[in-house]
Order: C-alpha cells, then structure tokens, then sequence
C-alpha cells in the first residue's frame, strides 16, 4: 500500500530515497518538487515552537488517491505524483510535508507540483497544532 | 446496532476522547443530535462528517459497523 504519512518530521534520508529513484521513467524531461517546513511564526506574542500534526490515517489515503487523480485528469503529462505528510512532533525548521510531481515537460511537473501542494492543503484529513516556546498551543487551521 | 465515531483535531478535545461508540442512531442527524447532548460544547465548532471516509453533505442514514468521523476543518501542508 502506498505510504503517505510518517511518524515525526519527514527526513532528507527520506526525500533523497525518493530522489535517488527518478530517471527510471525515460521519458521523463522533468521533475518538481515541494518541501514544507515548519516555520517558527509569531503569534500573539508567542513564537512557534514545533507543530503536532494528527490524521485521519483511513482517509488520508482515500483522499490521497484522489488528488492523485484529480492532478493526473487535469494536467497532461504527468507521470508519477508523490506525497508525504508528517504526523506526531515536527519542530521548527524541519520537513512536514513532500511532494514530487514528474512529467514529461518541466511546464507540466511545474504546474502540477502546485496544484497538488494546494490540493493536499484543502482536502488531506490532517489537523495541526502549534506548540509555542511557552508550552502554550493553538489548534491552526488553513486559510 | 453499532457504530464507530471518531473526533480528530478540536474535538478530540473537546470531547475528551477519539473514539466512541453509539448504539440505535439512526442516521448522522440523530447521531449529532446524541452527540450534542453528550458534549454540548460541540455545536460551537465548525465541522464536516464522513461516513467511511466518505463527506457527506446531507442526512444519511446508518447501519452497523458504520465508522463516522467529525472533522475540523483540515490543517495540513
């Protein structure tokens, strides 16, 4: 089964697994890539300690599969669309989200790389929770 | 009858637990109508249901096994 979601912050062991096996499609021209990261906001006040991100494990893949389609029906060309969101404890400065989008022309990968980044943002059953650098928090949702 | 009723995000707060169990609901309606009266601070936040992972907009009714899961709005990326 595929595996959209990891237990703490996606690693960049993680990410050049990925990488290391692009150019097996040769008729791949491009390759884009989006990493999300914990950004240490400031708040009220308060400064952004570490995210937790909880999911829905079930839906997340049902959801999954579907932006998966959505992207590959709207945009001509993909070839393979990958997507990896954290779950549990991510601190700031460390990965919470990867997606990688490959097509035949970088136009293409470009563009659908977006889209699915903004796809995730409005349909993957994921909830966060900023952790201040008070150990106070604020459920976040997105705009 | 059974079914399984999942609050994530808030509401996992909010009610003080992921997972419960009701028994002869028979539709989301009635099931919100329950959970309201088991945790009155629910009808202050804002959210979706899904019926096996499935939203759904509208009353529907349920049979056993049925997992429901109320869902803040969505915070990922």
């Amino acid at each position: 089964m595929t595996k959209y979601l990891t237990k703490g912050p996606i690693t960049t062991d993680q990410i050049a697994a990925e990488v290391a096996n692009l150019g097996k499609r040769k008729n791949t021209g491009g390759h884009s890539i989006f990493i999300g990261q914990v950004r240490d906001d400031i708040s009220e006040g308060r400064r952004v300690r570490s995210i937790e991100y909880s999911a829905y494990n079930e839906m997340v893949s049902t959801e999954a599969e579907k932006i998966k389609k959505i992207v590959f029906n709207e945009f001509s060309d993909i070839l393979e669309i990958i997507l990896i969101h954290a779950t549990g404890t991510v601190e700031a400065g460390e990965i919470s989200m990867f997606v990688l989008v490959s097509a035949g022309h970088r136009d293409h990968a470009i563009r659908a790389c977006r889209h699915t980044v903004e796809l995730i943002k409005e349909r993957l059953p994921v909830w966060k929770k900023e952790i201040f650098a008070d150990n106070t928090y604020r459920w976040q949702k997105n705009a | 009858m059974k079914v399984k009723v999942l609050f994530f995000g808030v509401l996992s707060e909010v009610t003080g637990t992921g997972t419960k169990y009701y028994d002869d609901v028979k539709s989301i309606e009635h099931l919100k109508l329950r959970t309201a009266d088991d945790y009155p601070e629910i009808v202050h936040y804002n959210f979706q249901v899904s019926l096996n992972n499935e939203i759904i907009k509208s009353d529907t009714p349920l049979k056993d096994g049925d997992e429901i899961a109320f869902l803040p709005p969505f915070a990922g990326g």
